[in-house]
């Protein structure tokens, strides 16, 4: 049985959208109360190893305490300065050991960073950010059950693990960087807190998935009323007086009025130049990227984004066989 | 965050000037020119500079004896300044407040306090003074990471989330409360957390990013101005002098004090000001003359300063003298 991985961001769930917009606080504490439960639910499926990224507040550390599990609990030995790429770095790692999946607990932006690293190796991820459209606000236990069922499946790809698209971030024909949910391209200016919350400060969005139910830039192609399907294609919207003011919650409680001078769809492998430089670039909510003035700067979709286990189904799967019934006394 | 390319390099210069100030006392008490304790804040300059600028002229900072910077990044004379810390007439208090209550009252800086801890209830002072004259105008206190251990913290956090007082509440965390580490002193990982406890909103800030802290306290100071109470910043930093100058800090491994130095405020600005296209190389080092040539006379200054007459020792000890200085 392969082992499963685990990631812990400490840093996610605190930054300013506490204050600019009404984001709860993901207190660590709370993070330590969920990799438990999560260690709980690996251990009830018989998963024999987990390998834990350690963090500075010792999340993992922390959660294991006075925990009784059959499983072998092991941190991975690794340099550390406290930053995102400790992620990167982790996550990196856990794949070269042949983990079965990596739970991340963290937002967008934690699944974007990991993403970058982990290769095939399918993400099982646990909100604990700010605006979250890739990971799942689901109760630790039931992630750490269908993690434990895509560790103990023997099928090489099972139907509950899929691949999401990702945006990426192109020089010609090189790759820079990639995003999960969203590129946001603002004026330029400085990377500061992180957040992006100014729409005055906005001039185009590429997206790759757009639906009424998500929160964040997301939410302003999903709100488009007769924004179709998009099936694996992107969303470019040009911000501006023109066609549309859409009503879209860009930030928890932030419900704003965006200006939309155009949308279209576009296709997998089509680049789409940025059409402002310098700008400021915000992957997956958080302003990363200075693109310098002429740069010839690109953004393209494509289907090679992370694996991630669809948790209902993996664990709906597990169920249909048998693996949650506890075993006949014919078969003691 | 829109602010013009000369604000820009304003405050680029405000924190060369806080950090070449710092240094030239450390050096003036190694050689021995200025006896007693001094606190450096030489790694927190983005701090001092980022609220400074944050803030309008006529809201008020209170901080602590890490804190001259704060009153150079509000406009604070640095000759007066450098002849408060050196006792000396011109200083000033009139050179009798010295490094530990620098305070200038022409900047709305009541200045520094060689107790950390009731920083926070005097604030709360001020900040009902402000809330009932009612200009809209707030109150700032800077304060440690060990000062967020003591009931002053909690006492000030609470009563001006009840009275709704427009005060802001900085810890500066720079990760050591004299010698002992945060880590081994903090049940949790973020002072910051605590403002829940006292239903208020609480953030933690990169203290070593200008214009994170810039963008941090101008967001939060707009949410107090509205009226919606106070708030509690961090921001998390880094001290590259001990406690005290002397203080060889023993407690900090050689490594410790290498990673630190990577994060150094200056040089980050510099690289964001040079990758943005909004100064060259040869005016940042034009500002960096510029600041010694201003330091300089500033030095000249404090050594031409006399010190006060004896007379002077019962002066300024009432409100209405005080007020005169």
């Amino acid at each position: 049985m392969k082992p499963v991985g685990l990631i812990a961001n400490p840093a996610s769930g605190k930054d300013i959208r506490r204050l600019v917009a009404y984001g709860s606080v993901f207190d660590n504490n709370e993070k330590v109360n969920i990799v438990r439960r999560v260690i709980l639910g690996l251990d009830a499926m018989g998963v024999k190893d987990i390998l834990i990224m350690p963090d500075y507040f010792g999340i993992g550390v922390r959660a294991i305490e006075d925990l009784k599990v059959s499983s072998r609990i092991t941190f991975l030995d690794m340099k550390r300065d406290n930053t995102q790429d400790d992620s990167a770095r982790a996550a990196e790692i856990l794949n070269e050991l042949g983990v079965a999946c990596i739970i991340t607990l963290g937002g967008d932006g934690t699944n974007r960073v990991v993403a970058k690293t982990c290769a095939e190796t399918p993400l099982l991820p646990i909100s604990t950010g700010t605006n979250n459209v890739f990971p799942s606000m689901v109760e630790g236990t039931l992630a750490g059950m269908a993690a434990g069922f895509t560790a103990i499946d023997s099928s090489d790809r099972p139907d509950f693990i899929k691949q999401a698209p990702r945006l990426t971030i192109k020089y010609g024909s090189e790759i820079v960087d990639m995003a999960l949910i969203d590129i946001v391209v603002s004026k330029p200016g400085f990377i500061g807190t992180r957040a992006v919350w100014d729409i005055s400060t906005l001039q185009e969005i590429f997206l790759s998935r757009a639906e009424p139910g998500n929160i964040g830039f997301s939410s302003i192609g999903g709100n488009i009323s007769e924004m179709p399907s998009t099936n694996g294609k992107g969303i470019h919207i040009i911000i501006g007086p023109g066609s549309y003011e859409i009503k879209a919650p860009i930030a928890p409680g932030l419900i704003r009025s965006v200006p939309v001078k155009a949308y279209r769809l576009f296709e997998p492998g089509e680049e789409m130049p940025l059409a402002h430089t310098p700008a400021m670039i915000a992957l997956d909510g958080e302003r990363e990227r200075i693109e310098r003035k002429k740069m010839q700067v690109a953004v393209e979709i494509d289907l090679h984004g992370p694996w991630v286990i669809d948790i209902p189904r993996a664990l709906q799967q597990a169920a249909k066989q048998r693996l949650f019934h506890n075993p006949s006394p014919s078969r003691r | 965050m829109e602010l013009s390319q000369e604000k820009l390099l304003e405050m680029y210069k405000k924190m060369v000037t806080v950090r070449e100030f710092e240094q030239s006392l450390s050096e003036a008490v190694a050689s021995g020119t200025l006896p007693g304790f001094v606190h450096l804040g030489i790694g927190q300059e983005a701090v001092h500079v980022g609220v400074a600028y944050a803030l309008r002229a006529t809201d008020w900072v209170t901080s602590t004896h890490r804190d001259h910077g704060m009153l150079i990044a509000r406009g604070a004379d640095i000759k007066r300044c450098r002849a408060e810390i050196f006792g000396k007439a011109d200083g000033y208090c009139k050179g009798k407040g010295g490094s530990m209550h620098l305070a200038a009252f022409d900047k709305n800086a009541p200045g520094c306090n060689g107790i950390l801890g009731p920083s926070q209830t005097i604030n709360n002072g001020i900040a009902l003074a402000l809330k009932r004259r009612g200009e809209g105008d707030i109150a700032v206190v800077l304060f440690g990471d060990g000062a967020a251990h003591r009931g002053e913290f909690h006492e000030a956090l609470n009563l001006a989330s009840c009275w709704k007082l427009p005060s802001l509440a900085i810890c500066v965390n720079n990760q050591y409360a004299i010698s002992v580490c945060f880590d081994d002193a903090c049940s949790i990982d973020d002072i910051a957390a605590r403002a829940s406890g006292y239903g208020m909103p609480g953030l933690v800030v990169d203290g070593n990013d200008v214009m994170a802290v810039y963008e941090a306290v101008t967001e939060t100071v707009k949410s107090i101005r509205e009226g919606k109470g106070p708030a509690l910043l961090e921001l998390k930093t880094r001290r590259y002098k001990g406690h005290f100058e002397g203080d060889p800090q023993s407690y900090k491994t050689p490594e410790e004090i290498a990673e630190e130095m990577k994060h150094d405020p200056i040089p980050i600005f510099a690289k964001q000001l040079l990758e943005q296209e909004i100064t060259t190389e040869e005016d940042l080092n034009a500002i960096e003359e510029e600041v010694q040539k201003e330091l300089q006379e500033a030095i000249e200054f404090t050594d031409q300063s006399p010190y006060p007459s004896l007379e002077e020792i019962y002066t300024d000890l009432t409100y209405e003298e005080r007020r005169a200085v």
